[in-house]
């Protein structure tokens, strides 16, 4: 994921759910019209930053702008970790415009069994 | 994705542009849009952009009229223990009416990043045309 120079749009913090399944937290994004080469991750001691610029693009051929409800966007929004999750193996996908990273739990939170000697 | 081109029956059409939005229940229609949309056009088409991430184009339907689009969907959310919910989900519909007819053979959709474009050209007897006049003598 390489980092785009492009700096069109509103600075918006995308919506986002936060969830734990089984296997994890799971942190879910709606960035629509950001393809994958414009998102970047970043983690910093217990911070996460996604952001991602936005490649929508209004149609351009001589077409009036009858009714416009969302322009073009930039994405930002930093979370901070808690030692429940493993930050090293931190892993993301993007589809459909949405970003869904997975966040394994640390091994010291997942339930274990303690042995009675 | 469907794209469902059943016959409706034709409202009034007085207003050119009329965005009716009607949720189901759910948690979708409470306060914002979904989706939202944009409308372009010039003389040969409209082009509509719906902003519909995380949805599938299988799970979207498109109906559409010679006068009317309507989308219609559902967004579904994942199970699990929820920290933080903004994400909407739930069923969605939209309808858009268009001020002119459109060709509905020529009626061409495609999903990217989550952002459904809809090309809808001008039935052919709607598009502007240049006519030319022919000056004929000896009448």
């Amino acid at each position: 994921m390489k980092h785009s120079e492009k700096k069109e749009g509103t600075l918006t913090p995308p919506a986002t759910d936060i969830l734990e399944m089984d296997d994890g937290f799971h942190v879910i994004m709606d960035m629509p019209g950001v393809s994958a080469d414009d998102i970047v991750i970043d983690i910093e001691e217990s911070e996460l930053t996604i952001s991602g610029e936005n490649s929508y693009v209004e149609p351009n051929n001589s077409l009036r702008r009858l009714h416009i409800e969302f322009t073009p966007r930039r994405y930002r929004r930093t979370f901070s970790l808690s030692d429940l999750v493993d930050h090293d193996n931190v892993d993301a996908d993007l589809k459909d415009g949405v970003l869904r990273l997975y966040l394994p739990k640390a091994e010291a939170m997942k339930p274990r069994r303690i042995p009675i000697s | 994705m469907v794209i469902d081109f059943s016959s409706m029956h034709e409202g009034s059409n007085e207003i050119e542009r009329i965005f009716e939005d009607m949720f189901k229940k759910g948690p979708l229609g409470s306060r914002r849009l979904f989706p939202q949309v944009n409308v372009f056009e010039n003389d040969d088409g409209y082009i509509v952009d719906f902003c519909v991430p995380g949805i599938p184009i299988d799970d979207i339907e498109l109906v559409l009229t010679a006068r009317n689009l309507i989308i219609k969907g559902e967004r579904k959310s994942p199970e699990g223990r929820y920290f933080r919910q903004e994400r909407l989900a739930g069923s969605f519909q939209r309808a858009l009416s268009l001020n002119v007819p459109v060709d509905l053979d020529r009626v061409n959709a495609k999903n990217e990043n989550g952002i459904l474009r809809v090309t809808l050209p001008k039935a052919e007897l709607v598009r502007p045309r240049k006519i030319n006049i022919h000056s004929r003598s000896g009448n």
